[in-house]
């Protein structure tokens, strides 16, 4: 069992998206620009993978007519700072692959992205997140006992794909104290599709083991975060919850989950997004 | 640190009072739960209210979710705000901005009940339009006319209250970080710019998706413990939020009067309250600065 969990840690961690990046037909080019292809690591960020792909279409443009990059599908804006896989599985997971991103150099809508000046922003937001999701786990006592170079350990192995690396140090991140069962509370985040008010996710306290020492499910999470999620008996399924790209049954161990299935900010990123209606 | 925390538990008189007035805490330990935030919260407001210093609740989706939320416009000097605006200073240059960075509008319109607290003006404020708020006519040159709005959430994560806050001008144009720089108190400019994580960053606004400047709260347990020590070990009861306001507001050009404290009608309370918070005031910023630097 322990040889299998492991590769689930390998799938996460390698898992990528076939992308086409088209720049936005209103930018000004000396000559057309070609689309350019890339697969995408769930797990990243888009202004960290995305250095050739500014290469590539800054070859036609002039320098004056570049701002800050950012990108967008079918017209809404990306959001950098969540990981590559939670957007296209909220935005594009029902769609036929590649991924189409459109690629823009001006008018940066600076009401519904985070700017994104250098890689040092990248690194605080994970790290930011690393250190937030220990604090539900360990009331911040492992993230604080580590080191400098142990936190740089953290991002390096991320920006730089090393698997081996990262695990050397976020096993510490996924210890607890074997009569606790589990973490204090599961650090995660449950995102909607297209919903109809501003709240971009939902994130509360939540145990992975109950009073009485039983494990939590994903779907005790969602009953108790988001009950329109559970599909009733007798009722049609009209949402799917979306980990990696994958539905994990409902009757799956929120704990298992939060130490198999995060993502390198520690964080399980949970997506629930209307079933496809063929 | 932990030594400090085992202490504060030690003292820990655990009890929340809930007056007619409203709520006065008596913090359980040093972290602040959701309900107690929410008490607070609704004290503050009620204060504020009688003072007119223009805090409103922000309620999500009618439960008692929410966050209180503030609206100021400043007037920025404009000489200094150009100056501001040209120089890529050295955070140890001392520029006419940084003595006196802001001029609250407030200070300047003591005469008019209704200053410049809410503001509602067409394409500046996003589509909230169910505030009761008054229309404030500036005759300033509007390019120097600058709209803060900082909202006081809950997370979670870190049982605290959270600060966000972000600036526009009258125009819409969103200031950036290295504008808010210039409203950032020149003492702290340097101790934040050396510790990221108690640094101001941009950040997605958790209830509204948008992006804000936030105070990072993961120090704030560290810094307010001293402090609820010493009420505790009165004890007096206080307002974890008011007190954390007062600490981490005047960071980023928030004021937060004195007279919170004198408002209350219990005179035993009133004193106590004033006194920890105007020493609270001078020893929390000299702590939280220290805090930041390490």
């Amino acid at each position: 069992i322990m040889a299998d969990d492991k590769d689930v840690l390998r799938d996460v961690w390698f898992g990528r998206i076939p992308t086409c990046f088209t720049l936005n037909q209103d930018e000004v080019t000396e000559r057309e620009a070609e689309a350019y292809y890339l697969l995408l690591p769930r797990v990243s960020y888009l202004t960290l993978v995305t250095d050739k792909v500014k290469k590539h279409f800054l070859k036609v443009m002039r320098a004056e007519d570049v701002e800050e990059m950012w990108f967008e599908y079918e017209g809404t804006p990306l959001k950098w700072h969540y990981p590559i896989g939670v957007l296209f599985d909220l935005h594009a997971s029902n769609s036929v692959l590649p991924w189409s991103i459109t690629v823009h150099f001006k008018n940066f809508p600076d009401r519904d992205l985070l700017h994104c000046p250098s890689s040092s922003v990248i690194e605080a937001h994970f790290m930011s997140s690393i250190k937030e999701a220990d604090a539900l786990k360990h009331k911040s006592q492992v993230v604080n006992d580590m080191q400098k170079k142990d936190h740089k350990q953290l991002w390096m192995g991320l920006q730089n794909d090393k698997f081996d690396q990262f695990w050397a140090m976020n096993r510490k991140l996924m210890e607890y104290p074997t009569e606790e069962g589990g973490f204090r509370y599961i650090p995660f985040r449950i995102y909607q599709a297209m919903t109809g008010n501003d709240r971009p996710f939902i994130q509360k306290l939540f145990r992975p083991v109950s009073p009485e020492g039983n494990a939590y499910t994903l779907g005790d999470l969602l009953k108790e975060m988001y009950p329109a999620a559970i599909t009733n008996d007798g009722e049609q399924k009209r949402y799917q919850v979306v980990i990696h790209g994958i539905e994990p049954l409902l009757e799956t161990p929120l704990q298992w989950l939060s130490e198999h299935l995060s993502h390198p900010d520690n964080f399980l990123h949970i997506c629930v997004v209307p079933t496809p209606s063929d | 640190m932990t030594e400090s925390g085992r202490n504060c538990r030690k003292t820990d008189v655990g009890v929340l009072y809930r007056t007619l007035r409203g709520v006065l805490c008596l913090m359980s330990g040093c972290a602040l739960n959701e309900k107690e935030f929410f008490s607070c919260c609704q004290l503050l407001l009620q204060q504020s209210e009688h003072l007119r210093d223009g805090w409103s609740w922000e309620a999500v989706q009618g439960s008692e979710e929410g966050y209180l939320r503030k609206t100021v416009l400043r007037s920025v000097l404009a000489d200094c705000y150009d100056a501001q605006k040209q120089t890529e200073t050295a955070s140890d240059s001392v520029s006419p901005v940084s003595a006196h960075p802001i001029q609250e509008l407030q200070q300047q319109e003591r005469t008019q009940p209704v200053v410049a607290t809410c503001f509602h003006s067409d394409g500046i404020i996003g589509d909230d339009g169910d505030e009761d708020d008054a229309v404030c006519v500036l005759s300033e040159g509007s390019s120097h006319v600058l709209q803060y709005e900082y909202h006081i959430l809950y997370s979670c994560s870190y049982s605290a209250p959270v600060l966000y806050f972000r600036a526009f001008t009258l125009e819409g144009r969103s200031l950036t970080l290295e504008d808010v720089w210039s409203s950032v108190h020149p003492n702290f400019r340097h101790c934040l710019q050396n510790s990221p994580l108690t640094a101001i960053t941009q950040q997605e606004h958790p209830l509204l998706g948008q992006p804000f400047f936030m105070l990072h709260p993961c120090r704030t347990e560290e810094f307010m413990r001293p402090v609820l020590q010493e009420a505790q070990e009165q004890p007096r009861p206080v307002n974890y939020v008011l007190l954390w306001l007062s600490v981490v507001g005047p960071v980023v050009g928030l004021d937060v009067p004195l007279k919170y404290c004198t408002q209350l009608h219990l005179s035993s309370l009133q004193r106590s309250t004033s006194d920890l918070m105007s020493s609270t005031v001078e020893t929390g910023v000299r702590r939280f600065a220290r805090k930041t630097c390490k």
